[in-house]
């Protein structure tokens, strides 16, 4: 399994609200792999990534957050000037529209990890594998520390 | 169903004569009882006499609330306080209440109102009716509660609020009819639902009002809760709930007029309307004794920018949009001199998106569908689940905030 799930929180743009996030996540000893915030002028996406995403979404929604989980992928490009560069030229060949992208802040061997929303997945997939662009799956996650 | 044959199926002409009778009688009453009406047709240089017929009306000033408020708080009454059983008062979004007195005949004749309201909308004598609207100062607890003991029916007097309790008596009881409002009725239903106790209530009834609410709260309830939803109406200025109600057909309201007459007029020129047109409904009692109403126009309206805005106009954009959970709140504000209307409406899992361009265009969507309907410019907000206050008595659907 190439995807990963992530998931995505609705916030609102007001003080504690990100850390009403995480906190839950904390309590239910939830492992956060790499997050990011997406603002708009009035309420803001969480999103982010962790070892079981199905039960952290539970969690959230039992505490009445908003959220849902979306099918991602997490790229491995190595830690080099120019790197990001190729792989966004490889996925621009293929007509591939990045949505959005963060990074990991963990380092796997010499490897960044950047996440990235992509209009299509099949697509990015194979555009990858032709390209020798590692994608990281689920399992790979876990061993993140 | 009919509970009073003789008066429900008057035919229109004796009704209309039935109605001129108890018309000139209320003048009377007032013009000799209450000083403010002497003065205020005086100042419309009118008397009772000269109203020759119900096409006269027209003629009569109205009532405002702010007449109500300025007469605070017996003012308006045409009784000495020791013929007066019952005060009612409506709370004011701003400044003081208004308030409402009733004689003994006035309370059977509410009780009557009401019993002939649930009937007509499909209760019977056999129900159980569980009755979430508040009791106090508030006319929908105490007016629902005399009617259903009135038709006979078993009233289980639960007032609003205190949820899991109402479930567990709902269940328990086995309850038939719930009457509430009807964004109290969406707070219960999603917590039945919660709960998983959907399979284990009786309802077959939902008598909702006191609040604005559309046709597709309509069916998310009937489809929750498996019921008929019928839309009660009612204000405390005029009464209380009984002023008109649905039948099976829940095609509108059928108002009582044999102690109510409806006008509608044109907010802009205050003129009477033609029959099937659309504007601002102003009531007379008829009946009433202890504080009659002449042309009440209700203030259920929101004037913002000269433009009138009726927070069930804003309801009926919001549950046309696929998805859109009926939780939203109006806040009405004056900033450097300018009506502000800002509408907050919450973000459940259906709407929800992970991408901000697609948030930003269901704001945008709301915000064109409003102003192509009223044209008039909103604020659109985006606030999480349940940060809107579940009202259990009545809901806050407009702050206004506006100091005038």
């Amino acid at each position: 399994m190439k995807r990963l799930n992530q998931i995505s929180v609705f916030v609102e743009n007001k003080p504690g609200r990100l850390l009403d996030v995480v906190e839950v996540l904390g309590n239910n000893n939830i492992d956060i792999k790499a997050i990011s915030l997406a603002d708009s002028s009035d309420f803001g996406i969480v999103r982010f990534i962790c070892e079981d995403p199905k039960f952290a979404y539970e969690i959230l929604t039992k505490n009445g957050f908003t959220a849902s989980l979306t099918e991602v992928l997490a790229i491995a490009i190595s830690d080099r000037p120019g790197s990001l560069a190729r792989v966004l030229k490889s996925l621009k060949e293929s007509n591939i529209n990045i949505e959005y992208m963060y990074g990991f802040s963990a380092k796997i061997k010499d490897y960044a990890v950047m996440i990235i929303k992509v209009s299509d997945l099949e697509e990015t997939i194979k555009c990858c594998v032709a390209n020798n662009i590692q994608i990281l799956s689920q399992s790979d996650i876990k061993s993140i520390v | 169903m009919i509970y009073d044959d003789e008066i429900e199926t008057l035919p229109r002409e004796a009704l209309e004569a039935l109605q001129f009778k108890r018309l000139q009688q209320t003048l009377e009453r007032v013009y000799a009882l209450v000083p403010f009406y002497k003065e205020a047709f005086k100042k419309a240089n009118i008397s009772p006499e000269d109203i020759k017929s119900l096409k006269d009306l027209h003629k009569l000033p109205f009532t405002t609330k702010d007449d109500l408020r300025e007469s605070y708080p017996y003012g308006m009454f045409s009784m000495p306080i020791n013929k007066i059983v019952r005060i009612h008062a409506s709370s004011g979004t701003t400044g003081k209440p208004t308030v409402v007195g009733y004689s003994k005949a006035d309370i059977e004749e509410w009780a009557q109102l009401m019993a002939r309201s649930f009937v007509a909308c499909g209760v019977t004598d056999k129900d159980i009716i569980q009755n979430a609207y508040g009791y106090g100062l508030f006319t929908g607890g105490l007016g629902a509660h005399y009617g259903a003991e009135k038709l006979g029916a078993a009233v289980i007097p639960i007032s609003g609020g205190n949820t899991k309790k109402q479930i567990m008596i709902m269940v328990d009881f086995k309850s038939t009819v719930l009457t509430a409002t009807p964004s109290y009725a969406q707070l219960l239903a999603d917590t039945i639902e919660e709960m998983g106790l959907l399979d284990k209530i009786n309802l077959r009834v939902g008598v909702f009002g006191a609040e604005p609410w559309s046709e597709n709260m309509r069916q998310k309830l009937e489809e929750k809760l498996h019921i008929d939803a019928m839309d009660i109406y009612g204000l405390s200025e005029i009464m209380g709930p009984g002023v008109a109600i649905e039948c099976e057909a829940k095609e509108g309201l059928h108002i009582w007029e044999d102690a109510f007459i409806p006008e509608i007029i044109d907010p802009q020129t205050l003129e009477p309307l033609e029959d099937g047109q659309e504007g601002e409904i102003v009531i007379t009692t008829i009946k009433k004794q202890a504080m009659p109403i002449i042309r009440y126009r209700s203030d259920d309206m929101l004037i913002i920018r000269g433009v009138n805005v009726f927070p069930s106009q804003i309801e009926s954009v919001l549950m046309e949009i696929e998805g859109l959970a009926p939780h939203y709140q109006l806040i009405v504000d004056r900033v450097n001199n300018l009506d502000t209307l800002e509408v907050q409406v919450e973000v459940d899992s259906k709407v929800f998106s992970d991408e901000i361009k697609k948030l930003q265009s269901l704001q945008n969507q709301i915000q064109k569908d409003i102003k192509d309907l009223l044209g008039i410019t909103t604020k659109v907000t985006l606030v999480e689940p349940r940060t809107i206050q579940r009202s259990e008595g009545k809901a806050k659907r407009v702050i206004d905030k506006r100091k005038i």
